[in-house]
């Protein structure tokens, strides 16, 4: 080395920058600034409650969180509304929060997760039910026991339901006027309802669409196949459960009742099935109904209020998204899905899980009694934006502005129908309803393709299943 | 470092032989310790790039480094979130090769990359060529901003209203048609059509880079050459073929690096406005990488299949490069 020391200017100027960027970090180190530690409520032992955001606006959440405090003034509670497309987005949302180790107390799930969460991530509620019996009778009398069934997993109860939709079927007044057509009758037939398709569409002009559907796993294809006695998968009921029957419901309710569904071997390729997929692929063909992939329940409204669309399922969560987008009271009206085989409707109900990581069980279980009163599900369900799992909820007044006419459907789905059912939803249901959609696509893409399509989808169907969740 | 003699015969003569440089012969023989050691001055340029450079090293370390490095040991794993990894060892990679709809999304993917580079690129370099032209300044600068504006919106929000625009039964694509007496096309859900309308949403929403891109290499083409080559009496196409297009070869390479790691990574418009159907029409392979990680938990496989594509990639970017030496041409 022939020049091992720095000119004199040279270290003067690395001085000032070093002198510069420890000022810098000082500055930086000492700045106010938001943290996670900022969050209202995170890391502060409050219970934590995950929605799914779109499911209660602010003003209803700032009602639960409040009703709450005054009830349990001891149990802090941050409500965490998490914005999801989705249940299953709300879901993927959920899991990564699980992974950040930032999980919540409690998730609301529907039932395309009940038994996901419970296989994997839920605590039943077994023991705190059984102990607050007498508490929770007025609930169990006031929701029906298919509700509660579907909560139920091998025999445990994850769940106590909040709401549900079952698909029924809402008719557009102008157009059924239109069409000359009066309104059905509550056991109309599938040909009914293809009949009345065909008057809508004989006088509804080449930019109308009698029939619109979604190609999902609620108020898609299922309907069908449960009209025409089938299912996507083997549907059993698990043993158990008579403990909670026994104790809540009388004998008459509680007949045949078992720890929850099993839905196992797939079943796509039978013939009831395929006989469903011909008859929603004749639909396509002679333009009665929608594509699978064109319905998108997102400009459903829309094209609902204005008269482009005369029929469609959905549950009562329809009746607040109309009476919102400015459809009036009289201007449609809901009717059971068409009978086939049976007249056996689907349904999917939501309520709150305590997961298994939660180091607040016992709180987390004084938040799902607190939900489940009917003062707090009444403040919850103010704008009809689903059907309560309180039978005792529904009532005239609840619907004397939004609609629809016949809205005692949307309970009696259930107590009209008692063998109505939840949508098939094993804990692979995110693959289940992937496969679903992909090949319902592929089935009614053409007017052969049916069976083919049903043959893949079969064997879809066995490789998901197979997979261990 | 010692300093190495390095005898005149091996100095590498980089000159011509009609160079008009200092001969090589010139060169000290055996260059003093100074000359080779950078000066205090040097270091401390270096010193300062260093520093400006450290950011963007670090951001790229800990944001891409660290996660590839990441994904390839995940992929190693069985992972679901919510147990512990469990070690898999090839098994994700057999998987991956065995599953039809993964097969099936690199071909959709490669198809989509193929297609919709070419036409984006097309078009760009014709709408670049024509705007470079003789026009109004103010009118250049409409278009430009015009074809720009689609890049700097959500591909997601735009790929909404397509999904709306291209509607079977209630879009203004097949009113707009039915108006002439044509039947409505099934935009998003003919297996034919969907890519090809995937396509299009993506290459209109993606020319506007590359015409920037060709526009800046346009601009760079001195006008001297393209004067000489007139007063040889060169037409409009043969100055294009010949003095354009050869100049702007560099250009051309970036926009196709840029646009085939770009098409090789399409989510958002098949995942908007198809989900991937109908049936696999257009499922692409990150979003399968989507699917297999956030909707079915496997985050082992989601990982195997993004190493695949990272390979991919990395071996089709090497392939261009490796092209480029025999098309690009730099002045």
């Amino acid at each position: 080395m022939t020049d091992s020391h720095l000119p004199r200017r040279t270290l003067l100027r690395y001085g000032a920058y070093g002198a510069g960027a420890a000022a810098l970090a000082g500055t930086a180190a000492s700045w106010d600034r938001l943290t996670g530690a900022d969050i209202p409520g995170r890391d502060d032992g409050s219970l934590v409650v995950a929605t799914l955001g779109s499911a209660f606006d602010p003003a209803t959440v700032d009602a639960l969180t409040k009703g709450f405090h005054r009830l349990h003034p001891d149990i802090p509670l941050r409500v965490n509304a998490v914005q999801a497309v989705d249940w299953s987005d709300f879901f993927a949302k959920i899991l990564t929060q699980i992974a950040a180790g930032t999980a919540p107390d409690l998730v609301y799930v529907a039932t395309e997760g009940v038994q996901l969460f419970a296989r994997r991530l839920g605590v039943s509620l077994d023991r705190w039910v059984r102990r607050d019996a007498a508490e929770l009778r007025e609930y169990f009398a006031d929701v029906h026991p298919s509700l509660v069934e579907s909560m139920m997993y091998e025999g445990n109860l994850y769940q106590l339901p909040m709401e549900f939709n079952a698909a029924d079927m809402y008719l557009n007044k102008q157009v059924l006027k239109r069409a000359g057509a009066g309104f059905p009758a509550a056991d109309w037939s599938r040909d009914d309802f293809t009949a009345l398709l065909r008057e809508m569409k004989r006088t509804g002009g080449s930019h109308f669409t009698p029939y619109f559907w979604t190609n999902r796993l609620w108020g898609g294809v299922v309907p069908w196949l449960f009209a025409n006695g089938t299912n996507l998968l083997k549907e059993s009921k698990a043993p158990g459960g008579s403990w909670l029957w026994d104790t809540f419901y009388p004998a008459a309710d509680r007949r045949g009742r078992g720890g929850g569904f099993r839905w196992t071997t797939p079943q796509a390729a039978t013939d009831r099935v395929e006989e469903a997929y011909d008859y929603l692929a004749s639909l396509v063909q002679d333009d009665l109904c929608t594509r699978p992939e064109g319905g998108n329940g997102s400009n459903l409204v829309g094209v609902f209020s204005t008269g482009r669309v005369g029929v469609t399922p959905a549950g009562g969560f329809w009746a607040g998204g109309l009476q919102q987008a400015g459809v009036r009271a009289d201007g449609y009206d809901v009717q059971y899905f068409p009978r086939w085989r049976t007249q056996r409707h689907q349904f999917g109900a939501a309520g709150y899980a305590l997961l298994r990581t939660s180091k607040k069980q016992e709180a987390a279980w004084e938040f799902i009694k607190y939900a489940a009163r009917k003062d707090t599900m009444t403040r919850l369900f103010r704008t009809n934006q689903t059907t309560p799992a309180r039978r005792s909820m529904l009532n005239a007044a609840r619907y004397a502005t939004s609609g629809p006419a016949h809205w005692r459907v949307f309970y009696d789905t259930l107590d009209r129908f008692p063998d109505t059912g939840p949508i098939p939803a094993p804990p692979q249901v995110a693959e289940v309803t992937d496969v679903l959609l992909k090949y319902t696509g592929t089935a009614l893409a053409s007017p052969r393709a049916v069976g083919p399509a049903l043959r893949r989808m079969q064997g879809a169907l066995e490789q998901a299943m197979e997979r261990e969740v | 470092m010692t300093n190495t003699q390095v005898p005149d015969s091996q100095v590498p003569n980089s000159q011509g032989p009609n160079s008009q440089g200092p001969p090589v012969s010139s060169r000290p023989a055996t260059p003093s310790a100074a000359a080779v050691r950078p000066s205090a001055r040097d270091r401390g340029t270096r010193l300062l790039a260093a520093l400006f450079l450290a950011p963007t090293v670090v951001g790229i370390v800990v944001f891409t480094v660290v996660p590839i490095i990441g994904s390839v040991v995940l992929s190693l794993f069985h992972w679901n979130v919510i147990d512990p990894p469990r070690f898999a060892g090839g098994a994700n990679y057999r998987t991956t090769f065995t599953d039809s709809t993964v097969l099936v999304s690199f071909r959709n993917t490669l198809l989509f990359m193929v297609l919709a580079v070419t036409l984006q690129l097309l078009i760009a370099l014709t709408l670049a060529l024509a705007l470079n032209g003789r026009m109004p300044v103010w009118l250049r600068s409409v278009f430009r901003s015009a074809f720009f504006f689609p890049l700097v919106l959500s591909a997601a929000s735009i790929s909404v209203v397509m999904k709306y625009l291209f509607n079977q039964d209630f879009g203004v694509v097949n009113w707009l048609i039915g108006l002439v007496g044509v039947a409505p096309v099934p935009w998003l859900t003919s297996e034919h059509a969907a890519m090809a309308t995937v396509i299009l949403v993506y290459v209109w929403q993606q020319f506007g880079f590359s015409f920037l891109l060709f526009i800046g290499g346009l601009n760079n083409i001195p006008k001297e050459i393209h004067e000489a080559a007139a007063l040889d009496g060169a037409t409009g196409l043969r100055k294009h073929l010949g003095i354009t297009l050869p100049l702007l070869s560099p250009t051309l390479l970036v926009a196709s690096v840029v646009g085939i790691i770009n098409a090789l990574q399409v989510f958002e418009q098949p995942y908007v406005l198809t989900d991937g159907g109908p049936g696999d029409a257009t499922r692409t392979v990150v979003m399968v990488i989507y699917e297999r990680a956030f909707e079915q938990l496997d985050f082992g496989e989601a990982s195997a299949v993004g190493v695949l594509l990272f390979a991919l990639i990395m071996a089709v970017t090497a392939v261009q490069f490796r092209l480029s030496r025999r098309f690009v041409h730099y002045q």
